[in-house]
């Protein structure tokens, strides 16, 4: 085992506000080597590594989330600050680094100061020098030094320049802070006077005016204050020259936040973000579907078939593949959010909805967490800590089950390519588009109702609030992209794959055993036929059957069998195990085709008990849509709803309205289809 | 009393105070909305809120509520 000494656990943290160049400066120290750590409360993962050997300097470095005040507003913040203070599992750090924007400096500088001030270790990073030296200014590191009391380096973290100095200096203080000792810092006092704020502000302009200067034309540099001892309104000229906006950022701001086209590319972008799922990923998914169908059918033949190559074929291949072939679209949903996101557009998304949303009791801030709902509901829930009203907190959390997550994606694509075989796809396409629509407007009901209630659902009040910086945009870093849905869909696949795993061999257990072999009377029978009898008798006589009968007066309103019902009750552990349910209890696997497509032609010939009804039917197909769009069959979900609100009360209201609910509407469509002689 | 919430699409104010009596006075002036700054209405969203000002080298989205504790000069 490892030593460490004591060098080894310096902790360095990254502090700074969003978008100041925090990660940019990480990933060069790191050499993207980091592992990613979930932030306590932080909507995004956040990564902590050990810096590179070619630094020489034994330390860990940690990226965090962006923060522009040590006094929290909502959630989130609270937080960050809180671990700042004391990381739970890192501890405190020895030395922070603040990144300030330099185009930005008297806004940046404010966190820099309440640091300094609460005697953190600060050193200061002063990023962007070359926007702020675009926009015809320079910065004094030395005159900022010393105004603020402690080192100051520019650098450039894309390029790694001074990021060798500013190593160099972290160094050198923390030698210093080891030798005077270390000194806690003091909690901030979250009721600030505004007095104090306004004072903090003066003095930062001050420092501003001191350290900036103006370069003219033939490069010699003009202070401004010197300047301003001469003439104050020329100062004041220089300094909205200083405050000039990315103009390029103001004239996509004038269509992308116009009044009306603004909202037309919005919902256009959605539109686009949706529908590209199900387009791009489609070829992908007849691979995998093709490979797992192949390696199913390959492991029957090597293992025979017996019980373990029954279990290995059936359980293990054809229920993970099942579930796997869904991986593209996933991977892709995440890619398009975090292009949107890198580019600077989701805070544009947010501000351009808030008002259609404060009419339901949200807030432009859910806009966020709903999108990433589509994802997956866990990280959309923790990303509602960034919505300081508690109450359209709540609200959001209340809803977001019914954002049509991409678990529920193995199943609609499934049903969907039951109802519309081969050549129909593109209509699949439209009404998998339409399935989201219809998700969003009953979240959207949904939230309009629990808000019409007042109190009965949610019982909080708070004072709501929408403040929100608009970045300028960016051209994302693809990578940078590539990265970080890598990183998302391995959490994810970690999250549910060993649901998926253990639920298929649960499953396959169920319906296998009691390894009854039925004596059948073969006369008159094509080999296919009795193959087929057969193992229809033993599904009977399975202990799946058993647990079926119990279910079977709730599927049978709903026009459906004991085989939906096991496959319905196993998909309450995750929405995606009810098609590997389904392929285990239809026996899937065993020919050379793909799986998804011998998965089809058992459900075209299954039927309902020794009626010879057809058990899917476009009616009943119609119904188990509806009923995943409603209903909160997702264990997680729960438990994170449960830790995110505090109590119980939450979670359980929501299982039981939207599951009742999902039955209720199952119940019409299939019936009402029925009456319509759509059967 | 001409406060940020009146401004006209592309017209620029100068702060003169921020009304401390709003409960999100502070955050106002955290995210840099403070005296003698000049401010200029970028952007309206559908139904004229929230609105989006520049400030400080940056634009911050606000609602117009939350706008209307700025006053202007
Ligand atoms: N022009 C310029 N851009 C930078 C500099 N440092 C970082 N960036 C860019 O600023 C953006 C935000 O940086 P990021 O590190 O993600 O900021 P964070 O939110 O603090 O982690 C990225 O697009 C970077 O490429 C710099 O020194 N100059
Ligand atoms: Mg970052």
């Amino acid at each position: 085992m490892k030593i460490q000494t004591l060098e080894d656990n310096y902790l360095i943290t990254l502090v700074g506000p969003p978008n100041s160049g925090k990660t940019t400066l990480f990933n060069y120290l790191s050499g993207k080597n980091y592992k990613t750590v979930n932030y306590p409360g932080a909507t995004v993962e956040y990564s902590i590594s050990k810096i590179q050997k070619k630094f020489n300097i034994e330390a860990s470095i940690l990226d965090s989330p962006g923060i522009i005040s040590l006094a929290s507003n909502s959630p989130d913040e609270q937080v960050s600050i809180d671990a700042l203070y004391s990381h739970p599992t890192y501890g405190i750090p020895d030395l922070v680094i603040v990144t300030v924007d330099a185009s930005q400096i008297s806004r940046h500088l404010l966190l820099a100061k309440q640091l300094i001030q609460s005697k953190f270790k600060v050193i200061i990073a002063l990023t962007m020098v070359d926007l702020l030296q675009r926009k015809g200014f320079n910065v004094s590191t030395s005159v900022l030094s010393e105004e603020l009391n402690c080192d100051v380096i520019s650098i450039d973290g894309r390029s790694g320049n001074g990021v060798d100095e500013l190593i160099k200096v972290a160094e050198q203080n923390l030698q210093k802070n080891r030798i005077t000792g270390a000194e806690k810092p003091i909690p901030f006092d979250s009721n600030v006077k505004l007095e104090y704020l306004l004072d903090l502000y003066k003095e930062i302009e001050q420092i501003e005016c001191k350290a900036i200067s103006k370069v003219v034309d033939n490069g010699k540099q003009i202070d401004i204050n010197g300047a301003n001892k001469r003439l104050v309104l020329l100062n004041n000229g220089l300094d909205r020259k200083i405050n000039k906006l990315d103009q390029t950022s103001l004239k996509i701001d004038k269509i992308m936040l116009h009044k009306v086209w603004g909202i037309v590319l919005f919902f256009l972008a959605m539109a686009i973000t949706f529908t590209s799922i199900f387009w791009l990923a489609q070829p992908v998914m007849n691979l995998v579907d093709k490979s797992f169908g192949y390696l199913s059918y390959e492991a029957l033949n090597i293992l025979g078939n017996n019980w373990y190559g029954s279990f290995i074929a059936n359980g293990i291949i054809s229920g993970v593949g099942s579930v796997m072939i869904f991986n593209p679209q996933i991977i892709i949903l995440f890619l398009i959010l975090g292009l949107l996101e890198d580019t600077g557009y989701l805070a544009r998304g947010a501000m351009l909805i808030d008002k259609p949303l404060s009419k339901i009791g949200l807030n432009g801030r859910s806009f966020v967490p709903m999108l990433s709902g589509f994802a997956c509901a866990i990280p959309a829930m923790l990303a509602t800590r960034t919505i300081p009203n508690r109450r359209e907190r709540l609200l959001t959390i209340f809803i977001i089950p019914l954002m049509s997550c991409s678990a529920r994606l193995p199943v609609y694509a499934l049903l969907l390519a039951f109802l519309f075989p081969g050549d129909k796809e593109w209509i699949a396409g439209i009404t998998l588009a339409g399935i989201y629509l219809l998700s969003i407007i009953s979240s959207v009901s949904v939230a309009g109702i629990v808000n019409k209630l007042k109190n009965k659902i949610i019982t909080d009040e708070d004072q709501s609030s929408f403040i929100l910086e608009l970045p300028t945009y960016r051209i994302p870093k693809v990578s940078n992209v590539l990265n970080n849905s890598y990183h998302s869909t391995k959490a994810y696949f970690k999250k549910a794959g060993p649901i998926i795993l253990v639920l298929s061999g649960v499953i396959w257990f169920l319906t296998y055993f009691p390894d009854y072999n039925p004596k059948i009377n073969t006369v008159n029978l094509t080999r296919e036929q009795a193959g087929e009898l057969q193992s229809s008798t033993r599904l009977a006589n399975s202990y799946a059957s058993g647990l079926g009968k119990i279910i079977q007066p709730v599927m049978s309103p709903i026009g459906m069998d004991w085989r939906v019902g096991v496959a319905l009750i196993s998909s309450f552990a995750a929405r995606e195990v009810f098609v590997s349910s389904l392929a285990l209890i239809f026996k899937v696997a065993g020919d050379e085709s793909t799986l998804q497509s011998s998965m089809l032609h058992e459900m075209h010939k299954a039927t309902i008990g020794n009626t010879g009804q057809s058990l899917f039917t476009t009616a009943t197909i119609a119904g188990l849509i509806i009923f995943f769009v409603f209903a909160l069959q997702c264990m997680s979900s729960m438990a994170v709803s449960r830790k995110e609100t505090g109590s119980w009360r939450l979670p359980l209201l929501q299982f039981f309205i939207f599951t009742s609910t999902a039955y209720l509407f199952t119940f019409i469509v299939v019936n009402g289809l029925r009456a319509m002689g759509i059967n | 009393m001409k406060t940020a919430a009146d401004l006209k699409y592309g017209e620029t104010g100068i702060i003169s105070g921020i009304d401390g009596s709003h409960p999100s006075s502070r955050r106002i002036l955290e995210v840099g909305f403070t005296p003698g700054q000049e401010i200029e209405l970028i952007s309206k969203a559908v139904f004229n809120d929230p609105l989006a000002f520049s400030v400080r080298g940056t634009i911050i989205a606000v609602r117009k509520n939350e706008a209307s504790c700025i006053k202007l000069l």
